[in-house]
C-alpha cells in the first residue's frame, strides 16, 4: 500500500497507470473519468477505442502524474499499476492482469479471498484488494452499480486522491441525492476493503511495456494477408470472427425454450442475430429446433418477441451482469 | 455537456472528451445554423450541440439532413445567406462532401467544420485514426488547423470562427479520431463574454433580396482564370490573419498558439521530429528522457506555412528532420503531409525521411520514435526511397524494418 506522501513523491516525476475492467453499462468509463476529475495533478482517460455494447467486456485506462509533460503522451496504457475489476465474472473471461508489473495491485469487486483470486489469475507476485461492492451497492444505493464504490478501494491502497477530492468530483457529476449516496458508499468501501499486501513495491521509474507489443506479432503480416483484404469464410486467415466471441456472457437473461410448446416455425431462427437458435435435421428430412446456444446468446430477446406460441421465456441470470437491466424491467421480472 | 447549458461566467477548469469540448466551444461562438450528418468518431460533437439547442441554451437552427453532401451544400448556402454555420464530419463523410467543398471557398463563406480524422475505407473499413484530410481535397482552399489535445481542439472551435470571419475562407479544424475525440482530458473553458468579444458577427457579403445576383453561375473562358487568380491573391494574407487571430486569442485567454510550434530545437544532434496532431504529445513525453532531439509541430496545415518553416530550420541550424505522418500515398514519391514539408525544404536541402505510422488507429509508441531516430542517424543523403512504414507486421514473427 502507498500512503499519500509516498504517492505524491512517486507522482512528481512518474506516471501512474490505471485500468478498469467492467461490462458495458456498469460504468467503468465513468469510474475512470472520476479518477481524472478527482486527481490534483494532470490526468488523461481513454476508453478502449471502438464500439461498446451493453454487457460486453469493456476496458478504460487512466494516466496520472504531477508532471504535465509526461501526461501529454496519447499513447495507450500497456503496463497498469492498479487494475480495478468491477465484475468478478470477468476474472476468468478477460486477461485482467495483462501487463501488470510485479507488485502491481489488482482490485476486485468480489467476495472471494486472496488465494482464490490468485488461482484464477495465475499470479502470486501481485497485491490484491477485494471489496464486496455489490453488497454495498445494494445496501446503500439500492441498485447494483459498483463503479464509484470500487474507487473507495482504490483510495485505500493507492491514496492517489483523497475521499474529499473524489467526493467533490462525484458531487459535480451526479445530482445531489444520488451524489450523497455514492459518497456514503465510497466511505464504507474504504473501510470494508480487504487488503492482501504481499510486501512488494513497484518500480514506477520502469515502464514495463513490452517492445513493439502494439504491433501484435503472431497475427499475419502484410506479406501474408489477402491482397484485397478479404476474409474468406473457408480460410483461417483472420483468427477472429463472430462465432469466436463469447457473446453469451454479455446478456442479463437466460433464454428458456419449451420443447413441448414449440411448433418449429423457425421464426426465431430467422431473427436471431447470433445464430444462437440450434436446429438439427430430423429423420423426417426437416429441420427441428433443439435448443439455444448459451455461449452466443446475448439475450437480445428478439426470439421471445417473435415467437407466436410463447415457447420462449426468460429468467434473470444470477450475478452482477444483471446490473445492466433497467429498473422497470427488473420490477416486471420480479 | 451540462456545463454549457448555462452561461459560463469565469474560466472553468474541467475534464471532458474532445468531441464535447468542441460542441461546447462551438456553442459559445453562437452559431445560427448547425447542419451535419453523424459519423464515428465525430458523432458526439453534433450530439452535444443538439443538446444545447434542445435545452434552449443556443438559439440555432439544428438541421437534419440525409447525407454529408447535403450537409455541406446546406451549410454553404446557409452561410452565404449570412448565418454563422457549423458542420462536422470524418472519413467517408468527408469524401461524400467533396462535390460541395470547392464552392464554400469560391463563395468566400466563413463556414467552420470539425473533422475527427478517421481512415478512408480501403481495402477494409476502419473507424480509427488516419490523417484522411491530408489525402484529398487539401488543395481546394479550405484553411486547416490541427490540434494536439482536448484543450487545443476546444480552442480551435473558437479560433476557426475567428479565422473564417477574418479571412472569409472556410476553415476546418482537425483532431485525431478516438485518440482525442474520445479521450477525457483536462481543459480550461473560456467565459462566454470573452468568446463573444473574440467572435463578433461582422457585416459581410451575403445573399440578400436587397441585392439580387447570380451565385455560382457559369462563366466562359474569358472570366474563369481571373476569378481563380483573385482567390489566390486573397489567400496570400491568410497566414498573417491567423497569426493576428492567435495574438488576440492569447491576449484574451493567456494561451499562445502559433502557425508552427517548436520544442528543444537547439539540441546537440541538430535533428528534430516534425509532425502534427496528437503524436506531438507522445513525442513531448518521450523527450523528457531523450533530450538530444527536438520537435516541430505544425498547427496550420493549410495554408502551409512554408516560409515560417524555412526560417525555423535555418535559425536553429537543423540538419535532419524526421517526419512522422499518419497517412500514405500509394502513388507518390512521398505521403501527402511530407510532400508539403518537402516542397518547403527544397531550397534548403535539409535531409529528411518520412515515416508512416499509426494508420487505422495503430498506437504510436516510444518504439516507433526510438527506431525512427536511430534510422535517421545513418541518413546522409536524399537518395533512394524517402519514406517507410513503421510499426507494421511483415510476417507473423517479423516487424517490417526492425531487427529484434
Amino acid at each position: 500500500m502507498y500512503d499519500r506522501k509516498q504517492m505524491e513523491e512517486i507522482l512528481k516525476e512518474n506516471v501512474v497507470n490505471l485500468r478498469f475492467h467492467a461490462r458495458g453499462g456498469q460504468g467503468g468509463v465513468t469510474a475512470s473519468n472520476l479518477c481524472v476529475e478527482a486527481f490534483y495533478g494532470y490526468g488523461i482517460c481513454q476508453p478502449r477505442f471502438g464500439a461498446e455494447r451493453m454487457g460486453s467486456p469493456t476496458e478504460s485506462y487512466v494516466r496520472l502524474s504531477a508532471n504535465e509533460d509526461l501526461i501529454r503522451s496519447n499513447e495507450q496504457v500497456y503496463a497498469p499499476h492498479f487494475v480495478s475489476v468491477l465484475d468478478p465474472s470477468l476474472l476468468s473471461e478477460v486477461d485482467v492482469i495483462a501487463g501488470v508489473p510485479k507488485g502491481g495491485w489488482l482490485i476486485v469487486n468480489t467476495a472471494l479471498n486472496q488465494q482464490e483470486i490468485q488461482e484464477i489469475v495465475g499470479r502470486k507476485d501481485i497485491n490484491i484488494a477485494t471489496i464486496d461492492a455489490t453488497r454495498i451497492a445494494l445496501e446503500v444505493l439500492g441498485r447494483n452499480i459498483t463503479n464509484t464504490i470500487i474507487l473507495g478501494a482504490l483510495i485505500r491502497v493507492s491514496h492517489l486522491f483523497t475521499l474529499d477530492e473524489l467526493a467533490d468530483a462525484v458531487m459535480r457529476r451526479f445530482k445531489d441525492n444520488i451524489a450523497a449516496k455514492n459518497v456514503e458508499a465510497i466511505k464504507q468501501a474504504i473501510e470494508d476493503t480487504c487488503v492482501y499486501d504481499i510486501g512488494i513495491q513497484m518500480d514506477f521509474t520502469q515502464d514495463t511495456k513490452i517492445s513493439w507489443q502494439q504491433v501484435e506479432l503472431g497475427l499475419p503480416g502484410y506479406k501474408e494477408v489477402d491482397k484485397a483484404g478479404v476474409w474468406y469464410c473457408d480460410e483461417e486467415t483472420i483468427p477472429v470472427g463472430s462465432d469466436q466471441v463469447r457473446t453469451g456472457s454479455w446478456g442479463e437473461w437466460d433464454i428458456i425454450w419449451d420443447e413441448e410448446t414449440c411448433t418449429d416455425c423457425a421464426q426465431c431462427w430467422f431473427i436471431c442475430p447470433d445464430f444462437a437458435i440450434l436446429r438439427e435435421k430430423g429423420e423426417d428430412g426437416k429441420y427441428h429446433m433443439i435448443g439455444i446456444d448459451r455461449e452466443h446468446c446475448k439475450s437480445c430477446q428478439n426470439c421471445l418477441e417473435v415467437c407466436p406460441v410463447n415457447a420462449i421465456s426468460k429468467q434473470l441470470k444470477q450475478g452482477p451482469a444483471s446490473c445492466a437491466v433497467p429498473e422497470e424491467e427488473l420490477k416486471e421480472a420480479n | 455537456m451540462k456545463l454549457f447549458f448555462r452561461e459560463i461566467k469565469e474560466p472553468i477548469e474541467t475534464t471532458m472528451i474532445g468531441n464535447y469540448a468542441v460542441a461546447g466551444g462551438v456553442t459559445q461562438t453562437d452559431p445560427d445554423v448547425i447542419c451535419a450528418f453523424p459519423i464515428t468518431p465525430q458523432t458526439q460533437s453534433v450530439e452535444g450541440l443538439s443538446d444545447v439547442v434542445h435545452q434552449g441554451r443556443l438559439k440555432a437552427a439544428f438541421v437534419n439532413v440525409e447525407s454529408e453532401l447535403a450537409a455541406m451544400s446546406f451549410s454553404t448556402a446557409a452561410c452565404a445567406a449570412g448565418a454563422r454555420t457549423f458542420t462536422a464530419t470524418a472519413s467517408q463523410g468527408y469524401l461524400l462532401m467533396t462535390e460541395a467543398l470547392p464552392m464554400a471557398v469560391g463563395w468566400r463563406v466563413p463556414l467552420t467544420m470539425m473533422i475527427s480524422a478517421r481512415a478512408f475505407n480501403s481495402p477494409n473499413l476502419s473507424i480509427w485514426n488516419t490523417w484522411e484530410f491530408t489525402e484529398t481535397n487539401s488543395e481546394i482552399g479550405w484553411n486547416t488547423i490541427v490540434s494536439e489535445n482536448v484543450q487545443e481542439t476546444y480552442d480551435a472551435a473558437i479560433l476557426s470562427v475567428m479565422i473564417s470571419e477574418d479571412s472569409l475562407f472556410p476553415t476546418m479544424f482537425i483532431h485525431d479520431g478516438f485518440i482525442i475525440s474520445h479521450s477525457v482530458q483536462n481543459l480550461t473553458l473560456i467565459p462566454d463574454e470573452t468568446v463573444r468579444k473574440l467572435t463578433p458577427k461582422k457585416p459581410r457579403h451575403r445573399i440578400t433580396p436587397k441585392k439580387p445576383g447570380t451565385w455560382g453561375g457559369i462563366v466562359t473562358p474569358s472570366y474563369f482564370m481571373e476569378f481563380r487568380k483573385s482567390l489566390d491573391v486573397d489567400k496570400e494574407p491568410v497566414l498573417g490573419i491567423m497569426e493576428d487571430v492567435f495574438d488576440r486569442f492569447e491576449k484574451a485567454t493567456g494561451r499562445k498558439y502559433n502557425l508552427i510550434e517548436t520544442y528543444n530545437l537547439d539540441n546537440s544532434s541538430k535533428t528534430a521530429f516534425l509532425t502534427m496532431g496528437s503524436m506531438s504529445g507522445n513525442i513531448i513525453s518521450w523527450m523528457t528522457k531523450n533530450k538530444d532531439v527536438g520537435l516541430i509541430k505544425i498547427r496550420t496545415f493549410r495554408p502551409f506555412p512554408h516560409e515560417q518553416l524555412q526560417k525555423i530550420v535555418q535559425d536553429h541550424g537543423l540538419e535532419k528532420l524526421i517526419i512522422l505522418e499518419k497517412s500514405d500515398s500509394l502513388n507518390g514519391m512521398l505521403p501527402p503531409f511530407s510532400m508539403s514539408v518537402a516542397s518547403a525544404l527544397y531550397p534548403l536541402g535539409t535531409l529528411f525521411r518520412s515515416f508512416i505510422v499509426g494508420l487505422g488507429g495503430r498506437d504510436v509508441t516510444r518504439d516507433e520514435l526510438d527506431i525512427a531516430r536511430r534510422k535517421m542517424e545513418n541518413v546522409t543523403d536524399m537518395k533512394g526511397k524517402l519514406y517507410m512504414y513503421l510499426g507494421v507486421r511483415e510476417t507473423k514473427d517479423k516487424i517490417y524494418g526492425v531487427n529484434m
